[in-house]
């Protein structure tokens, strides 16, 4: 037999809670799971959210909420979809995220997965493609996998900025300059920061980049891992890539991840991570800093693409539900 | 510009902060600009409207019948809810009881709500003598656990339907808001079953005294009505205050409820 008196109790509490908050009933052993559809069916009923039931409680917020509505536009998960083109890279990085090196196994998505990746974000209402690896220059059909990109899509494609001569630089030519950014790597003022962690001679080949890019007509981002001997050093990185003509809102500063190859950093969890989603072709990963952690794996499937952003806009939905909850439940004052 | 008029309303739930002060910014935008102070209990609501501390009152039905009768029927109401004109009292009983229409009270047990709420105390006793049930052949189960707010809360009415589901009573007296509020018999099947419904009448309304000026109201009518439901500025609002429109008063809608109220010998002033 259905307590009803839960439900009751439920409206009695809820009628009294503020618009928002959370109310939590415990639930009657003998007359689950009857009781749990009813509550739910309550819930939809009167415009307010289950947030969830388990361990025989059941926790409702009055009205309702998006829980992604305060997100920025450009935060909610598959507003953008990071592509790993390919994880073998000509550094091999003390930092690295993915574990690139020289070694590494190439893992490539080919240009038939590139393609159909790009048709399926158009339709799936992705603004913008990342480009990533790895080394994507590496890659010797690099520009036409850039090409079916930007035919798509706004792209941005991230690089060492190393490799550009020869045929490399005749790739980085053929590309469409209104529809690409480069991202390269530049981790600090003066050699020895960057040397130190990227190897020796990789500063001042990744600057000779940046200005060939620049030359080339592209717009150029700079990104630079930040490590603790950085902060006092910050400002006159800033100056510095002011001088090189980098416009400030592509000066992207980020701390060290303790991911991949690095031995300290930042922990990263999929809890304590805004998902962006990306794709490998080892399957499709909560974030581009973790797309070789197996803890941040959402799915083997790439495709279909909109199956693998609802799946993490879904997860993200229910944790930020879920965090509000025990923010209500655990004040600290 | 004229000074804002303020509005009294009675806090029965902390989201009628969040009410006002959306009505606030809404009038805050346009010529009539209005703020708000909460009461505790409709009472203290009416006082101050007879004191001229506050230009209008947000009444329920009770309030307003005592205002009417307080100002010897100079006060006026000028706008309600769309769900206030058609506002009803149900009489449940538990699934499958047998019970069908009012005289099926008679010798039974009914739990009415809070004695101050026209939906669940004062006009159930009228309609059941209207039906000529005398309410002294009714074990009446009196459940004051929301007194001072006239029923707003909804809170004596759960608890009277607790009652009935624990055997304490045979019939729970509700407001039509909380019977489709629970779900009306759909959501907790073999529970409850509506065994009467009252005719439509009318609920809350907006009360100003013959002193306000219609220059300073006709303004704040006016953007009143030009709340707009399919307007995402002006949605969850009303869909917190229960209606998708601002409309006239229905007055003959408060007719049971100023005979109840004579019948019962209700004083004008609670």
């Amino acid at each position: 037999m259905v307590n009803y008196h839960v439900v009751l109790d439920l409206a009695r509490r809820v009628n009294n809670a503020p618009h928002g908050a959370m109310v939590t009933v415990p639930l009657d052993a003998g007359s689950e799971p009857g009781l749990q559809r009813i509550i739910a069916d309550w819930c939809d009923h009167t415009g307010n959210e289950l947030v969830r039931i388990e361990d025989m409680l059941a926790t409702v917020r009055r009205g309702r909420s998006d829980p992604l509505g305060g997100l920025a536009a450009g935060q909610l998960p598959g507003s953008r979809v990071w592509i790993y083109t390919n994880f073998d890279c000509n550094l091999a990085c003390d930092y690295c995220c993915v574990r690139s090196s020289p070694q590494t196994p190439r893992r490539a998505l080919d240009s038939g997965q590139i393609r159909q990746l790009a048709a399926e974000a158009v339709e799936a209402g992705v603004g913008e493609l990342v480009l990533t690896g790895g080394e994507p220059f590496l890659l010797p059909d690099i520009a036409e996998l850039v090409e079916i990109c930007t035919d798509a899509l706004p792209t941005t494609l991230l690089t060492n900025g190393m490799l550009f001569k020869g045929r490399r630089l005749e790739s980085l030519r053929r590309m469409n300059r209104d529809r690409l950014a480069l991202q390269i790597s530049l981790d600090s003022v003066t050699p020895d920061l960057h040397d130190r962690h990227r190897g020796r001679g990789s500063w001042d080949r990744a600057l000779a980049g940046v200005r060939i890019a620049i030359a080339e007509g592209f717009r150029v981002r700079i990104a630079a891992t930040l490590m603790p001997e950085h902060v006092e050093t910050l400002a006159q990185f800033h100056d510095f890539l002011d001088t090189l003509g980098i416009a400030s809102e592509d000066h992207l500063i980020r701390p060290l991840a303790h991911q991949g190859v690095a031995d300290h950093g930042i922990v990263l969890t999929v809890e304590s991570l805004i998902p962006e989603v990306t794709v490998t072709a080892d399957g499709i990963y909560w974030h581009p800093v973790s797309a070789v952690d197996d803890d941040h794996l959402v799915t083997r499937d790439i495709f279909p693409l909109a199956s693998a952003i609802s799946q993490v806009r879904s997860t993200f939905r229910q944790q930020r539900a879920h965090a509000a909850a025990a923010a209500q439940w655990f004040p600290c004052a | 510009m004229s000074k804002p008029l303020i509005v009294g309303s009675v806090a029965y739930t902390p989201n009628v902060v969040t009410i006002w002060e959306g009505m606030r910014d809404y009038f805050g935008d346009g010529q009539a600009e209005m703020d708000f102070v909460l009461f505790s209990n409709y009472g203290r609501q009416v006082d101050a409207l007879l004191d001229q501390t506050i230009d209008l009152a947000w009444n329920t039905n009770l309030a307003w019948v005592r205002t009417v009768l307080q100002t010897r029927g100079e006060c006026r109401a000028i706008a309600m809810r769309d769900t206030d004109t058609v506002f009803q009292t149900v009489i449940v009983a538990r699934a499958g009881a047998g019970a069908d229409g009012l005289e099926s009270i008679r010798g039974k047990r009914l739990a009415l709500g809070s004695k101050d709420s026209a939906q669940a105390a004062i006009l159930p006793l009228h309609y059941l003598k209207r039906e000529g049930v005398d309410v002294d052949d009714v074990d009446l189960i009196r459940i004051n656990s929301d007194i001072g707010k006239h029923g707003d809360t909804g809170r004596s009415e759960l608890d009277a339907l607790s009652a009935v589901l624990d055997d304490r009573a045979d019939f729970a007296a509700l407001g039509i808001n909380t019977w489709n509020g629970i779900g009306r018999e759909e959501l907790m099947p073999g529970a409850f079953e509506a065994v009467w419904e009252s005719p439509t009448y009318s609920h809350c309304n907006f009360t100003a005294l013959p002193g306000l000026s219609d220059d300073r109201v006709a303004p704040w009518l006016d953007a009143l009505f030009a709340m707009d439901w399919d307007n995402p500025a002006h949605q969850p609002i009303l869909e917190m205050e229960g209606l998708r429109t601002w409309v006239p008063p229905k007055l003959d809608g408060y007719t049971s409820l100023f005979e109840a109220v004579d019948e019962q010998g209700i004083s004008p002033r609670w």
